[in-house]
């Protein structure tokens, strides 16, 4: 009976301590990495970023755990993971809009800490440097570390129907003058409205970002070289406001101050949008014919130049690794990274609905797709994609903006009242902060 | 014998203070764990909020750094930031016109219900009260599609009218109203529920009684329903004038705090100062004036209800 009793305890004890080596060792599964976790956004091109990690998980037997979370919390869920002393999240996928705050406090490893001389692949895009962070002039330099990479190149493109655009002799504009022109040729509401902005107060500043630096206008001077003086209130911004305005009032809808993304891309969906200026991520739902009714009849071009050039906001999605994680899982992090950037992979997820963070794929199979006909224009904005607000203060700065420039466009206050009051915001929060800064004269 | 009665006395009133002592111990042990989950929940966290509203809080190389800043946060408050004012405006006309109409139709709701039928009473009160089984995130969803300017039901039903489509949301005359309605249609419900329990423990002989006296139903509500009503009424209006200062869900679904500052209110301001900005010691300081101000009213509406119990005991 002894005996029994001991063989017993034996075999529990030798149970207990099999499972505690079980779950002490990390996990590898049957790749060569331990397995990882990623946040990453509840989005229209989720499901297409999941058949990558699919293809990722088959090709290498690593495997990748998705933690899919709404746009809405997903901020506060990198927060906790990055600010803990074990962070829960091998990679976390970064919105444009909060990489400053996550790079300036110091959360994420250089990429060149984890592999010695690691640089983007040629022919991935850096949007406006944002993969890049420099500690000394807290700006995006890309000369500095690198930081992440670009899961996602949600920039802005402008749509417009080319049924329509055919019907009326019409061709893509080149210029905010075309546009308009073309805007008003089009605009026959309530059926169609000629063009629709994104002008909700939460949308707004990135959605006017195109105009401003277009007319060669800029809310600080030089951020790269770590100048801050606030210029939101130059000529070139009255212009690229003026030029806004005059869109918004004359041949948009009668709310263009309550349209967020939601409502703009249901108006492009429905076919009530002649022409808006929105994320490429809508493509694939304006080519879902379970939810557009406008599949085949719609194109991508080149946002319309001014003096400066032509610009697009960025609105993509960055991939970094944190500090507070072992250097094994750093290193399977940077394995899926990686994988992920070649051209191969990148053609698979633009073919799974995805948009790439490449901009050499045009030249390739899928280049000629007419089912990816947007390819061309979405390079062609990728490349020169801007972030409008690269200092950590930016959602500071872009809450005080995006006030003013909502108040303008429900006729609340004028253009030159907007952008004053946008410079004296802009201004009071950065000297607040410690930036020894200036802004230029009332318009 | 007079010293064998005065000790039988001082040990009976020295075994009472063993007993009264022996009762507080017992009484301190018994109440410890709830003011210990008390402190650890509640007033833990509101010191913790009065400490990160004097200072700075800055994340640096992964590590946070606290930089006291006195009383700078309240300063800029109160001399600097027209948002949170125009916040604390828009909540004060969200919770007096929603209330006042959750309470008028409320207490109709309840009159009605409470002198149904059985039957009626049964299929009322279920369709009275589904607005508050909703989770708030179907609410908001539901009536931004109801309310869409090109597309919502409403739209569709004063456009077949011939009248040109309203922008509810996004007209900032509006805006704040449409949402006041929805925040009306979201909770009169809970006042329902509360009014008709009171008007269902009244004593009826009060009314057998004054039927003598009273000539028909206005005179009833008048002089007999609602002065017996008032510590309902007012306990539920307390409640819900308290529940409409924290409105932040619809808000957020519905319009975001736009169009400019027409639906901006104080809790979604402090969100966006604390969570979007990251500004954890400005948006401390919104929350303790917000705190500070949601208790004066408290404490007001307490003196109200004190003084009227008082009246209504005399």
């Amino acid at each position: 009976m002894k005996h029994e009793t001991l063989k017993k305890s034996v075999r529990t004890t030798a149970f207990i301590a099999a499972s505690i080596a079980a779950l002490a060792v990390p996990a590898y599964a049957d790749g060569d990495q331990p397995d990882i976790s990623i946040v990453i956004n509840q989005s229209p091109w989720l499901d297409s970023f999941i058949s990558v990690v699919d293809r990722y998980e088959e090709e290498t037997g690593n495997k990748i755990e998705l933690d899919v979370t709404p746009f809405g919390g997903l901020l506060e869920k990198i927060r906790n993971s990055v600010r803990a002393d074990v962070g829960t999240y091998d990679i976390v996928n970064v919105n444009a809009l909060w990489l400053t705050e996550i790079y300036a406090g110091g959360f994420l490893s250089p990429l060149t800490d984890i592999r010695d001389g690691y640089t983007l692949a040629e022919g991935v895009l850096d949007y406006g440097a944002t993969t890049h962070w420099n500690h000394e002039t807290n700006s995006f330099d890309t000369s500095a570390d690198l930081m992440g990479i670009p899961l996602n190149g949600n920039v802005q493109v402008l749509y417009y129907r080319s049924d329509l655009y055919e019907e009326a002799g019409l061709s893509a504009p080149t210029t905010w003058d075309e546009l308009a022109a073309n805007a008003a040729a089009l605009h026959e509401p309530p059926s169609t409205y000629g063009f629709v902005p994104r002008a909700a107060r939460n949308a707004v500043v990135y959605n006017f970002t195109p105009y401003l630096y277009s007319q060669g206008g800029s809310v600080f001077e030089d951020p790269a070289s770590g100048n801050f003086n606030v210029t939101i209130n130059s000529p070139e911004a009255l212009t690229a406001l003026e030029t806004y305005l005059h869109l918004t009032s004359e041949v948009a809808p009668e709310n263009p101050g309550a349209i967020a993304q939601g409502e703009l891309i249901q108006l492009l969906a429905t076919g009530k949008a002649a022409q808006a200026i929105a994320v490429i991520g809508a493509w694939g739902n304006l080519e879902n014919p379970d939810k557009s009714a406008v599949v085949g009849l719609i194109n991508a071009a080149l946002i319309p130049s001014g003096p400066g050039g032509s610009a697009s906001a960025a609105g993509h999605w960055v991939g970094g690794i944190p500090n507070n994680i072992s250097d094994e899982r750093q290193e399977a992090a940077m394995a899926f990274l990686d994988w992920f950037v070649s051209q191969d992979v990148q053609i698979g997820y633009v073919e799974a609905g995805g948009v790439p963070i490449r901009g050499d794929l045009a030249e390739t199979s899928i280049g000629s797709d007419d089912r990816f006909r947007f390819i061309e224009a979405y390079g062609q904005n990728a490349a020169n994609a801007v972030m409008a607000l690269p200092l950590k203060e930016g959602a500071q700065v872009s809450d005080a903006l995006a006030l003013r420039l909502n108040q303008a466009v429900i006729g609340e206050i004028s253009a030159t009242d907007a952008l004053n009051a946008m410079a004296a915001d802009t201004l009071k929060i950065l000297t607040d902060a410690g930036y020894e800064v200036t802004s230029l004269s009332d318009l | 014998m007079s010293n064998s009665i005065g000790m039988k006395s001082g040990n009976s009133q020295s075994g009472k203070r063993n007993t009264e002592k022996a009762n507080r111990q017992w009484l301190w042990i018994s109440i410890a764990p709830a003011v210990i989950f008390l402190a650890a929940l509640t007033i833990f966290p509101i010191f913790n909020l009065i400490g990160l509203s004097v200072h700075a809080v800055e994340w640096e190389g992964g590590k946070a750094v606290y930089d006291y800043v006195g009383m700078r946060n309240f300063k800029d408050l109160f001399a600097q930031d027209p948002v949170f004012w125009v916040g604390v405006k828009n909540t004060i006309v969200f919770a007096v016109c929603a209330v006042t109409f959750q309470m008028l139709l409320g207490f109709s709701m309840a009159l009605a219900v409470s002198r149904a039928g059985q039957v009626g009473r049964g299929i009322l009160t279920t369709i009275f009260l589904l607005p508050i089984v909703l989770p708030p995130i179907v609410i908001g969803a539901m009536w931004r599609l109801l309310m869409g300017r090109d597309f919502g039901a409403l739209n569709g039903i004063v456009t077949s009218l011939g009248f040109a489509p309203v922008d509810w949301l996004g007209n900032p005359s509006l805006a704040l109203a449409s949402v006041i309605f929805v925040d009306v249609w979201h909770w009169t419900p809970f006042v329902f529920l509360l009014i008709l329990a009171g008007l269902e423990s009244l004593d009826q002989e009060v009314f057998e009684a004054a039927k003598l006296d009273v000539k028909g139903f206005w005179q009833e509500l008048k002089f007999i329903t609602l002065p017996l009503m008032m510590p309902t009424i007012i306990i539920t209006m307390v409640l819900r004038i308290i529940l409409s200062f924290k409105v932040f869900d619809e808000i957020y679904l519905l319009t975001s705090g736009g169009p400019g500052t027409a639906t901006e209110v104080v809790n979604f301001t402090i969100y966006r100062v604390f969570f979007g900005q990251d500004r954890v010691g400005a948006g401390s300081a919104m929350s303790i004036v917000t705190l500070v101000g949601l208790v004066l009213l408290i404490t007001f509406s307490q003196v109200i209800m004190r003084r009227f119990r008082k009246g209504a005991s005399v």
